[in-house]
């Protein structure tokens, strides 16, 4: 690796993606109690820390290829998603009514963590042709039908959230690839014509969440419970934060899952609306960063998959802050780079590793 | 078209862009907006106040004996924080406690707030070590230390103290404003319940923080609880036990149920015992009472929880023969010499002396001290109801006496308004005539009648009945003393007192109590023999007595329900009583003991 390409990196997208990697290592160590001498102690931060240090790693080797080879793969990497899932939901083992994970030795896969990049990647292959000629309902439903069959598969698992990134990576995708705009708005219009018949295919714990998220008092002490607690642990974080370990709601374990999907609660009741709005605007840093690359890059797959990639993790933000400030279902999906998970931590380096690939394609022409 | 896909991607920047600004401005709106709503809420998921239920004051007698205190007692108690009680954690806990499944339902059910739900009171070791051991059986189950009220001296006092018990729902709403909470400790009875606020103290407490378990993290403030004050007693508990021997065992001699007695110093107004039958042990309380033990004690016919002796009104017999004589002579209706002739049936009502006695020629000493029916159906002739009623009210009749102590009873004076208001009919003069004699119209407490015969030891000075010497804090430091209260002197010539008091003497001496006391009672003891007519049973025994004559300092006043004859029934109790505050049983006197000698 020589300077030129270091010169050729985006260092702005870099630097808001280990600042957030950084703050996601202390504020797990805080929710899982690093500094009690009776809790669990240095496991959880020594296994994310080192699982983005091994990632990262991996991001700078795969630098060394370039990304426009990933278009010949994308029909294998479409039927190896498939095939992932399928072992999912026939060899996986079930947590908390989901069946999510497969166990890899001492590691436990979640791939439908993974399957969100592959899909970005084989749908962004499947678009590269066919940007601008989405202007009917029949250009678009091959498309439709290649989403759908993944996406049936995860909210089977059941995994509500992750299907629904699929769709805002889906809807990013085909937008960037200039689907008719009134054909878009007739999909809209259908789906909130549809959605009292969805409600039905909805399990009774999800329709549960909706209307907790209507109003979160339907269920004090069960699904109500999380949203109550997680908006005090925000709130009472008040401007300045109630300190690093500090915080009540988290250290007396109040709030619940507050090292996975409720983490930015921690932030806010630690580190108060100053952290919280700092971290939103690393978010902002990385989504706009994003955008930027699409635009900038050097051919249609590249801005395809920058559009995907970026669609996905804003997806994430808006869902999961937003469901931890009461605005947003619960769906538990996790924070990118924040939430303590290692199949999610590795999908999003990876996923932020393409962009950088991206960007660095783009200047060739100029050096 | 490349213009087209510039123009879409700068919307998806904008709409990131408006994305992050919303989660900003909610995140504003939750940390800085309602920010301190959310700290308060806070606050009130990770802290408990605590209480420390402040220690109950102490009853001490005259001599310093301590009677009540407080002891601890191991409660196994429920705790439902973050889950309700398991089902089968009940059943388990039923059986190891040998308390009914329905009885801990009905309290998990009437259960609110953080309290721990209290299942049983002291529970032994061996329980402790169960639930202790095997606590993973046991979730939600909590072993509390709690301090209980120790009756030193079990049923013995207990009128006088009464019990405590912890605060029902109708006593809360009436008080909460005092400052009463739900578990709180409320003296139900006697001195407990007069003096509640000051025995109580002020209870302290813990600000806990607590996980979401529910368990202890760490104490974040503190507050002491301050004990209740001590109360120092006018009773003296040898007397008083002495005194409650003395009916126990008359009781058992005749076979009678129900008695009161008070020992009062005539001087003072203080209250040296008061015993009244049956009685009860207010230890079955601390804990709640059981079932069966509030069944046999509230199923007495008897009524052990009425304090006889203040709250009994009985007709006062003869010993109301003190009142009329007192009037006769001082409304000069009859001259001490005047003789008159008792031929044994009075021309007005056609009645006698008891079992048709004769008693010839009397004076007015000699009819006091042989209690003549004739004698006194003629005075009350002559006094006339106006007077007699007058009189009677004059010795603090038909009043309460004020003593410290709860549901005291007023008595009944006879007079002609009574009558009309309550009976709308005109009084006779044949009601006169049993009013004179102590029947009729006319109820007394035992503390009323041992009031008047004091009145008449004190030369007419009526003294207020009290408890109480003093109270005193927890830092030693008197808080409040209490001094004789002279309520008021009879309006009488002293030489009607002394005539009075001379026929008394005689009542031991040649009259009606002479038999028991015999010839050779050391001390000079003026008493009055009453015996109480009784439309549903047997007659009531009375007796009235102070002593030692020439300085009194005791008077005693007993009544036996159902005792027949006084002479018979009270005056051997009375007797006793007085023996031993004279330390006539080998005892210290009552005069001379330690706490006595401040007057």
């Amino acid at each position: 690796m020589n300077k030129r390409w270091l010169r050729r990196m985006d260092f702005t997208l870099i630097i808001a993606a280990v600042a957030i990697i950084l703050m996601s290592l202390v504020t797990i160590g805080s929710a899982t109690h690093i500094n009690a001498a009776s809790a669990g102690g240095y496991g959880f931060v020594q296994r994310q820390g080192v699982f983005a240090v091994l990632n990262i790693a991996l991001a700078v080797f795969l630098m060394n290829f370039d990304y426009k080879m990933l278009q010949r793969y994308g029909t294998k990497l479409y039927v190896v998603n498939i095939v992932l899932l399928l072992a999912v939901m026939l060899f996986g083992h079930s947590a908390l009514g989901a069946q999510r994970w497969i166990q890899l030795g001492p590691i436990t896969l979640q791939p439908s963590e993974f399957s969100k990049v592959i899909m970005i990647i084989s749908l962004a292959a499947l678009l590269e042709d066919k940007v601008g000629k989405l202007n009917s309902l029949r250009d678009l439903l091959p498309i439709a039908a290649f989403v759908g069959l993944p996406f049936v598969l995860v909210l089977k698992q059941p995994d509500l959230g992750t299907s629904l990134v699929f769709i805002a990576i889906f809807l990013g995708m085909i937008f960037a690839a200039g689907v008719n705009l009134k054909l878009l708005g007739a999909i809209f219009g259908a789906g909130v014509l549809a959605s009292p018949v969805l409600w039905h295919f909805l399990k009774d714990y999800q329709k549960m969440r909706i209307l907790v998220f209507l109003d979160p008092n339907v269920d004090p002490l069960g699904s109500g419970y999380h949203i109550i607690q997680s908006e005090i642990a925000i709130g009472s974080g008040q401007l300045f934060g109630k300190g690093l370990f500090e915080g009540t709601q988290s250290q007396l374990d109040f709030l619940p899952e507050n090292h996975t999907d409720f983490i930015f609660a921690v932030v806010g009741e630690e580190m108060g609306f100053i952290g919280a709005a700092f971290l939103l605007l690393l978010y902002l840093i990385l989504l706009w960063r994003g955008i930027r690359i699409a635009q900038d890059a050097s051919d249609t797959f590249g801005m395809l998959l920058a559009v995907g990639v970026t669609s996905m993790l804003a997806f994430h933000v808006l869902v999961n802050i937003g469901m931890t400030m009461g605005i947003m279902p619960v769906t538990g999906i996790p924070l990118p780079l924040m939430s303590y998970g290692v199949s999610a931590l590795t999908t999003n380096i990876m996923a932020i590793a393409l962009l950088l690939n991206i960007y660095m394609k783009k200047q060739r022409l100029i050096f | 078209m490349l213009h087209e896909f510039e123009l879409r991607l700068k919307f998806l920047s904008g709409l990131i862009v408006l994305v992050i600004v919303l989660l900003i401005a909610r995140a504003g709106y939750l940390q800085v907006y309602q920010g301190d709503e959310y700290a308060r809420r806070s606050d009130g998921n990770r802290t408990r106040l605590v209480p420390t239920v402040a220690s109950r004051g102490t009853f001490y007698d005259c001599n310093g004996l301590s009677i009540v205190e407080n002891r601890p007692s191991f409660v196994v108690s429920l705790l439902p924080l973050t889950a309700p009680i398991q089902p089968e954690v009940i059943t388990r806990l039923s059986e190891l406690l040998h308390v009914p499944r329905e009885e801990i339902d009905a309290k998990v059910k009437a259960h609110t707030g953080y309290e721990p739900i209290r299942i049983k009171g002291d529970v032994g070791a061996d329980i402790l070590t169960v639930i202790e051991e095997q606590s993973a059986l046991y979730p939600g189950v909590i072993i509390e230390v709690q301090a209980v009220r120790d009756y030193l001296y079990k049923a013995q006092g207990a009128h006088i103290l009464g019990y405590v018990s912890e605060i029902s729902e109708t006593e809360l709403d009436e008080r909460k404003d005092e400052g009463y909470r739900t578990g709180d400790i409320i003296g139900q009875f006697g001195l407990e319940r007069i003096y509640d606020k000051e025995l109580r103290g002020t209870n302290g407490g813990e600000l806990v923080e607590v996980d979401v378990t529910g368990k202890p993290v760490q104490i974040l403030g503190q507050k002491d609880p301050i004990s209740g004050h001590d109360f120092h007693l006018t009773i003296d508990w040898r007397l008083q036990a002495a005194t409650e021997k003395a009916v126990d065992d008359q009781l058992s001699l005749i076979g009678a149920q129900a008695a009161a007695a008070v020992v009062m110093n005539p001087q003072t107004g203080e209250v040296l015992a008061i015993v009244s039958r049956p009685a009860f042990d207010p230890n079955l309380f601390v804990h709640g009472i059981s079932e069966a033990n509030w069944k046999m004690i509230n199923e007495n016919p008897n009524d052990p929880l009425d304090n006889k002796a203040i709250t009994g009104e009985y007709p006062p017999g003869s010993t109301f023969k003190i009142v009329t004589g007192t009037a006769a002579l001082s409304e000069e209706v009859v001259t001490p010499n005047e003789m008159i002739l008792d031929t044994g049936v009075y021309w007005l009502g056609e009645k006698g002396n008891a079992g048709g006695e004769v008693l010839g020629w009397l004076d007015f000493t000699s009819a006091l001290s042989h209690s003549d029916n004739y004698y006194f159906y003629e005075m009350g002739y002559r006094l006339g109801v106006d007077r007699l009623e007058r009189y009677a009210r004059m010795f603090g009749l038909g009043e309460k006496t004020g003593i410290n102590l709860p549901y005291e009873s007023e008595g009944l004076v006879p007079s002609r308004e009574y009558k009309e208001k309550y009976l709308d009919d005109e009084w006779y003069d044949s009601e006169t005539l049993d009013a004179a004699i102590g029947q009729g119209f006319n109820l007394v407490t035992p503390l009323q009648a041992a009031m008047v015969m004091g009145e008449i030891a004190a030369n007419g000075k009526r003294f207020q009945p009290y408890l109480v010497h003093k109270i005193v804090d927890a830092d030693g430091k008197v808080l409040k003393e209490f001094q004789p209260k002279l309520l008021s002197t009879l309006d009488v010539p002293d030489e009607v007192i002394r005539l009075v008091q001379q026929g008394l003497r005689d009542v031991t001496k040649e009259g009606t109590a002479a038999g028991v006391f015999g010839a050779g009672f050391p001390v000079d003891i003026a008493g009055k023999t009453g015996t109480a007519e009784n439309s549903q049973g047997a007659d009531h025994g009375w007796f009235v007595a102070y002593g030692p004559f020439a300085n009194p300092n005791i008077v005693v006043a007993v009544i036996v329900e159902n005792g027949g004859f006084g002479s018979q029934s009270a005056v051997p109790i009375g007797k006793r009583i007085l023996e031993a505050a004279f330390g006539l049983d080998g005892s210290i006197p009552f005069a001379e003991a330690p706490g006595n000698k401040r007057r």
